[in-house]
C-alpha cells in the first residue's frame, strides 16, 4: 500500500470501527416492541369469608409481605351466636401457598384445603366438625387452584377440587377426600372442548360447586364476549347452567370470580363483566341477574347468608342482599381491611391485618370501630 | 442462573480450612516437582561435557535479543497473571466467586450468555475448592511459565496457554466482558481485562520474524485505535446514560458504579479518593464524560495514523488516562476480598508501550544472525543455559498441571464435592453404639421392624410428609445416594420415619414418594405408626417434633443416622439441607453415599 493507501484504509478501519459501534449501541438499547395484548384472566384472591351452621369463618393471609415464604394464611370463627373472633387456623402443614375453605356436608363442618408451596406439590386437607378445635387430616394429591372456591363439599359428601392446572376432581365421599380417593371428573381442555365449552370459548376455570340434584359445576372465564362460562355436569354430561346477562353487557368479556351453593338447593354466583360486578342467583335452573356495580381491582369478595355477596373492590366495600335487591356500599373500610365477614346481624366485621395482628372492625349507626385485636403467634422464618 | 450458587456464606470455615489444606497440598507437589526438576537439571549438567560447563554464561545475550515489545507483554502479563493467582488464593474465593462474581456478571447478559456461563458457575459451585485451587496454580503457572520462558517453543506455547485460559476466564469468569449486556463502558472495564490478556498472549505467541517487523505494531496499534474510536462513540451514544451525572435523582451510570465501587473495603484515603470522584462525576456527568470521549476518540485517532512520533505522545496520554481511570474509576480492581484480577487499564498499557516499542524493532541479535562455526562455542553455552529456563518453564508447566488435572477430572463429575454437605452439617463423628429398635408400618401398609433389616446397612433418616422445604431435598438426597451407591444399593436400606403429630398416615409418605419420585425405588422405606409409637422413635433418636401454630409446618430437627449391617450407629449427621441448592443437594448425596459404603466396609 502507498501512504496514501495506507490512510484510506486506516479511515476505512475508523469508520467501520464506528459504525460497527453504532451498531452495537443501537442495538444494545433498542426496545422491545410491545406485545399483542391479551385478555385479562382475572380470578379472585383468596380472601374471603364464608358461612356455615357454626359460625363464620374468615381467611386472610398475615405476617410479611416482602418474602411470599413469610405470608401466612390464616382461619379465623366467629362462631354462631357469637361475637369474638378466634384463630382457628388447622396445624401440621404450611399454607404460605394458600389457603382454601368450603362448608362441608351439610354445612355442618369445614373443609380446608392447603395449596401447595416451595418442596411441596400436593395439598393437604383438614377438616373439622367442632369448630376448628380439631382437625382430621385429609390429602388431595395434586395441587388446589389458587381461587376461593377451589373446594366444595355436596350435602352427600361428595366434594369436588379444582387444580391448578383448571382440572377437576371428585371424592365419592368426605371419607374418601380424606383418604385421598380422588378420581378426574374433566380437565380444562376437555371441558373447553364441550358444546357449552366452546360456546364459551372457556379461558379458564375459576370456581367449582354443586347444583341442584348434587351435580357438579364450574365457572370461568370465557373468551366469547357476554356469555357467562357456568358449566354442570349432569348425568356426565357437561350443560351450560349459567345466567343469561343482559344485552348490555354483550361487547363484555365475563369472568365468574366466584360460585357456591346457597344452601337451599340453589347457586349464587359473583361475575365480573368489563368493568363491572354483577352478582346472580339461580332458583330451579333459574338466574336472577342483580344490577351492576362498579368492579375495580377485586381484593377479596365472600358469600354470606340468604344469597348475600360483599367485594372489597378498589378500596370500596360493596355488598348485596340477595335476589331483588341492589349493590350497597359500606363506608369507607378501615385501613388494612383484607376480608370482609357478613354478620353479627345485618352488621359486617371488617378484618384487618398487619404482621402478626389482626384488628376486627364492626360496622354500627356510626361507622366502622375497632371491637377485637388478635395477636396470631405466627413463627416467621419457619418456612423460609 | 440457577446452578452456581451453592448458597453457602463465602467466608465459610469449613470451605475456607479446605482451600487453605488444598493449597497447601498442591502447593507442597508443585515445590517437589520444581525440586525434581531442578535435580534432575543439575544431574544433567553435571554430566554434560566440560566446554559446555564452563563456557561463559550466554543467557544474558540469549535473552537480550527479545523484542522489547514482546517482552513488555511477557513479563508484563506474566506477572500479571502471577498475580491474579495470588488473587484467586483469597480466602473467600472458593466459596464466594462463583454467585458473587461470576453470577452478578451474567446476571445483566442475555440468556443464552447465562446459560453458557452457568455451566461453568455450576462446575465451580459443585467443585469450590478444587475449582479454586486450580484458579490459583493455573494462572501463577501460566504467570511463572511467561516469566521464565523468554524464547522459543517453550515461551511460545506459554503465550498459547494465555491465550487458553484466558478465553475460559472470559467466557466464563467475565461472562465475555459483559460485551453482550447493557452499559459497555471502556472505562469500567469493556471489553473484559482478559480478552486483552488473551490478545497479549496471542502476540507472544507469534514467531519471532513477526516481532521484526514494524507491521506487528502498525497493526496492533492501529487495532487498539479502532477500539478505542469505538468506545468513543459508544461513550458518547446518547441515550445510553453517560452523559447524565444523576438519573432520576439517583447516581447516573457511571457515577453509580464510581459510588459502589467506593463501598469496598479497602483502605480510608481511597475509598475516600473514589468517593469523592464519584461526586464529582455525579455533579459533573456531563464534563466528566466529554472529557473521556474525547480523550478515547484521541487516543484511537493517533494510533491509527501509525506515526511513532505522535504515538510516543499518546503512549504517555494513555497512561495517565488509564492510570487515572484505574483509581478513580475502577478502584483497583482488585480489591475487597473476591477481586480477580487489577481490571482492565493495566493490561491497556502495557498492551500500548507493547504496540508502540514494536514500532520500532532492533535487529535479530548476532548469535542468530551469523549461524557460523565462530559462534558454536556460545551457542553450546545459550544452549546449556537455555536449558536451565526450559527446566524452570517444565516447572512452571508442571504448576499448571497441578491445578488444572483435578480441575478437569472435577468438571468431568456430575456429583457435587462432599466438602459443601461437611460445611452445612459441621463436625460428625464416629460412632459404636446401638441403633434404638422400632416396629413401624411402610408406605404399603406392612411391618417393618429395624430388627428386620439387620444385614443390611440402614441410611435412617425424619421426615414430615408434608413439609414444604428440608424434608423434599432431603428425600431427594437420599434417593440420589443410593443412586451413587450403584451395585452396593442392595445392601442398603434407605429409610425415613414420618416426622408430623398430623399428618402421619400412609397416604401421605405414599403422597410424598410419588412427588419425590421415591414410589419407584426399592429399597425406600418410609415408615408410620401410631402417634405414640411415633413418638417413642422420636424420643430414642433425639428428634423434636412438635405443631406449629398460625400456619407454620410442623416443626422438627433434621437427623440421618447411618447404621451398619450389625445395627450399631456408625454415624449421626445433622442433614439440615442448608440452603438446598443442586450443588449442596448433591453434595450431601455424596456425603450420605461414603458413609453408607464406610458402613458397609466396616461391618
Amino acid at each position: 500500500l502507498t501512504g496514501h493507501g495506507r490512510a484510506a484504509a486506516r479511515v476505512g478501519a475508523w469508520a467501520a470501527g464506528t459504525a460497527l459501534t453504532a451498531l452495537a449501541a443501537g442495538c444494545g438499547t433498542q426496545a422491545a416492541p410491545p406485545a399483542t395484548p391479551t385478555p385479562p384472566v382475572q380470578a379472585a384472591p383468596l380472601a374471603t369469608s364464608l358461612v356455615t351452621a357454626q359460625g363464620t369463618w374468615a381467611v386472610t393471609v398475615m405476617g410479611g409481605t416482602a418474602a411470599t415464604d413469610n405470608d401466612f394464611w390464616q382461619l379465623f370463627l366467629r362462631p354462631a351466636g357469637g361475637t369474638r373472633w378466634s384463630l382457628v387456623t388447622p396445624e401440621g402443614v404450611a399454607d404460605n401457598g394458600g389457603l382454601v375453605a368450603t362448608a362441608g356436608a351439610g354445612g355442618t363442618s369445614l373443609l380446608a384445603g392447603f395449596r401447595p408451596s416451595q418442596g411441596l406439590a400436593f395439598s393437604p386437607l383438614a377438616a373439622s366438625s367442632n369448630a376448628g378445635q380439631t382437625w382430621a387430616p385429609g390429602l388431595l394429591d395434586a395441587a388446589l387452584a389458587d381461587v376461593p372456591d377451589a373446594l366444595a363439599v355436596a350435602p352427600s359428601g361428595q366434594t369436588l377440587a379444582l387444580l391448578s392446572d383448571g382440572s377437576l376432581s371428585v371424592a365419592a365421599s368426605a371419607a374418601a377426600a380424606t383418604a385421598g380417593r380422588w378420581s378426574g371428573l374433566a380437565t380444562r381442555a376437555t371441558l373447553a372442548a364441550t358444546g357449552p365449552g366452546r360456546q364459551c370459548g372457556l379461558a379458564a376455570v375459576n370456581a367449582v360447586t354443586f347444583g341442584p340434584g348434587n351435580a357438579p359445576m364450574a365457572a370461568g372465564s370465557c373468551v366469547r364476549r357476554g356469555v357467562a362460562g357456568v358449566f354442570a355436569d349432569v348425568g356426565g354430561r357437561w350443560q351450560a347452567a349459567g345466567p343469561v346477562l343482559p344485552g348490555g353487557f354483550g361487547a363484555d368479556q365475563v369472568q365468574v370470580l366466584g360460585l357456591a351453593a346457597d344452601g337451599g338447593g340453589g347457586n349464587v354466583a359473583l361475575l365480573r363483566a368489563g368493568a363491572d360486578l354483577l352478582a346472580a342467583w339461580s332458583r330451579d335452573g333459574s338466574w336472577t341477574v342483580s344490577a351492576p356495580a362498579a368492579a375495580g381491582a377485586v381484593t377479596a369478595s365472600g358469600f354470606g347468608p340468604a344469597g348475600s355477596m360483599w367485594v372489597l373492590a378498589g378500596g370500596r366495600a360493596e355488598t348485596i342482599g340477595g335476589p331483588g335487591q341492589a349493590w350497597r356500599a359500606l363506608p369507607a373500610v378501615p385501613a388494612g381491611t383484607s376480608t370482609l365477614a357478613a354478620g353479627p346481624g345485618t352488621s359486617y366485621d371488617a378484618l384487618a391485618g398487619s404482621g402478626s395482628t389482626l384488628t376486627v372492625w364492626r360496622l354500627g349507626a356510626g361507622g366502622w370501630s375497632q371491637v377485637q385485636v388478635i395477636k396470631v403467634p405466627i413463627t416467621y422464618g419457619s418456612s423460609g | 442462573v440457577p446452578g452456581m450458587n451453592s448458597g453457602l456464606s463465602p467466608a465459610d470455615p469449613t470451605l475456607v480450612a479446605a482451600f487453605r489444606s488444598a493449597l497447601l497440598h498442591q502447593g507442597l507437589i508443585a515445590l517437589l516437582v520444581t525440586a525434581f526438576l531442578g535435580l534432575l537439571w543439575a544431574t544433567a549438567r553435571v554430566w554434560r561435557p566440560a566446554t559446555a560447563r564452563t563456557a561463559p554464561r550466554a543467557g544474558v545475550s540469549t535473552r537480550s535479543g527479545e523484542p522489547r515489545g514482546r517482552l513488555v507483554l511477557r513479563v508484563g502479563f506474566g506477572l500479571l497473571w502471577v498475580l491474579d493467582g495470588i488473587l484467586q488464593a483469597q480466602p473467600k474465593m472458593a466459596g464466594g466467586l462463583a454467585a458473587q462474581v461470576i453470577e452478578p456478571a451474567a446476571s445483566s447478559s442475555p440468556a443464552w450468555v447465562q446459560h453458557l456461563v452457568n455451566w461453568g458457575g455450576t462446575v465451580w459451585s459443585f467443585h469450590p475448592v478444587t475449582a479454586a485451587a486450580a484458579a490459583v496454580w493455573i494462572q501463577a503457572g501460566i504467570g511463572a511459565w511467561l516469566l521464565v520462558a523468554a524464547r522459543g517453543p517453550w515461551s511460545r506455547l506459554a503465550g498459547l496457554a494465555s491465550v487458553a485460559w484466558g478465553l475460559v476466564v472470559w467466557v466464563f469468569g467475565e461472562s465475555f466482558g459483559g460485551i453482550f449486556a447493557p452499559g459497555l463502558s471502556f472505562l469500567t472495564g469493556a471489553p473484559g481485562a482478559v480478552l486483552i490478556y488473551v490478545l497479549a498472549g496471542a502476540l507472544v505467541a507469534l514467531p519471532d520474524s513477526a516481532w521484526r517487523s514494524p507491521r506487528t505494531g502498525r497493526l496492533l496499534l492501529a487495532g487498539i485505535g479502532v477500539f478505542f474510536a469505538g468506545m468513543a462513540v459508544l461513550q458518547a451514544w446518547p441515550g445510553r446514560g453517560f452523559w447524565a451525572g444523576r438519573i432520576n435523582g439517583q447516581p447516573g451510570t457511571l457515577a453509580g458504579m464510581v459510588t459502589d465501587m467506593s463501598g469496598t473495603a479497602q483502605p480510608h484515603f481511597l475509598s475516600a479518593l473514589v468517593a469523592s470522584f464519584g461526586s464529582v462525576a455525579a455533579s459533573n456527568g456531563f464534563a466528566v464524560n466529554l472529557a473521556a470521549v474525547i480523550v478515547l476518540a484521541a487516543l484511537g485517532a493517533v494510533f491509527l495514523t501509525g506515526r511513532a512520533a505522535l504515538i510516543r505522545y499518546a503512549v504517555w496520554v494513555g497512561l495517565a488516562f488509564c492510570l487515572a481511570d484505574w483509581v478513580l474509576v475502577q478502584d483497583l480492581g482488585f480489591l475487597g476480598g473476591l477481586g480477580t484480577d487489577p481490571n482492565s487499564m493495566i493490561p491497556w498499557v502495557l498492551l500500548f508501550f507493547a504496540g508502540q516499542l514494536a514500532l520500532t524493532p532492533e535487529p535479530a541479535p548476532e548469535a542468530e544472525v551469523a549461524g557460523t562455526a565462530e559462534v558454536a562455542g556460545k551457542a553450546g553455552a545459550a544452549v546449556m543455559s537455555a536449558g536451565a529456563w526450559s527446566v524452570a518453564a517444565a516447572a512452571a508447566v508442571a504448576i499448571v498441571l497441578v491445578g488444572a488435572v483435578p480441575m478437569a477430572a472435577a468438571a468431568a463429575s456430575r456429583t457435587a464435592d462432599p466438602i459443601l454437605a461437611e460445611a452445612i452439617a459441621g463436625d460428625t463423628a464416629p460412632l459404636n453404639v446401638t441403633a434404638p429398635g422400632f416396629s413401624l408400618t411402610d408406605q404399603n401398609g406392612q411391618p417393618v421392624s429395624l430388627a428386620g433389616l439387620r444385614g443390611k446397612v440402614v441410611l435412617l433418616t425424619f421426615l414430615d410428609p408434608v413439609c414444604t422445604t428440608d424434608c423434599p431435598i432431603i428425600g431427594a438426597e437420599m434417593k440420589q445416594a443410593g443412586v451413587l451407591l450403584g451395585a452396593a444399593d442392595k445392601n442398603v436400606e434407605l429409610v425415613a420415619v414420618v416426622a408430623n403429630p398430623t399428618y402421619r398416615s400412609t397416604v401421605f409418605t405414599q403422597a410424598f414418594d410419588r412427588e419425590e419420585g421415591l414410589d419407584t425405588v426399592p429399597n425406600w422405606l418410609y415408615l408410620t405408626g401410631s402417634y405414640s409409637q411415633l413418638s417413642k422413635v422420636w424420643q430414642q433418636y433425639g428428634i423434636t417434633v412438635e405443631n406449629l401454630p398460625a400456619g407454620a409446618m410442623s416443626a422438627h430437627n433434621d437427623l440421618a443416622v447411618v447404621i451398619d449391617r450389625a445395627g450399631q450407629i456408625r454415624e449421626e449427621i445433622n442433614a439440615d439441607p442448608g440452603p438446598g441448592t443442586a450443588s449442596t443437594q448433591s453434595s450431601f448425596s455424596v456425603l450420605l453415599s461414603q458413609y453408607a459404603r464406610q458402613a458397609l466396609a466396616s461391618s
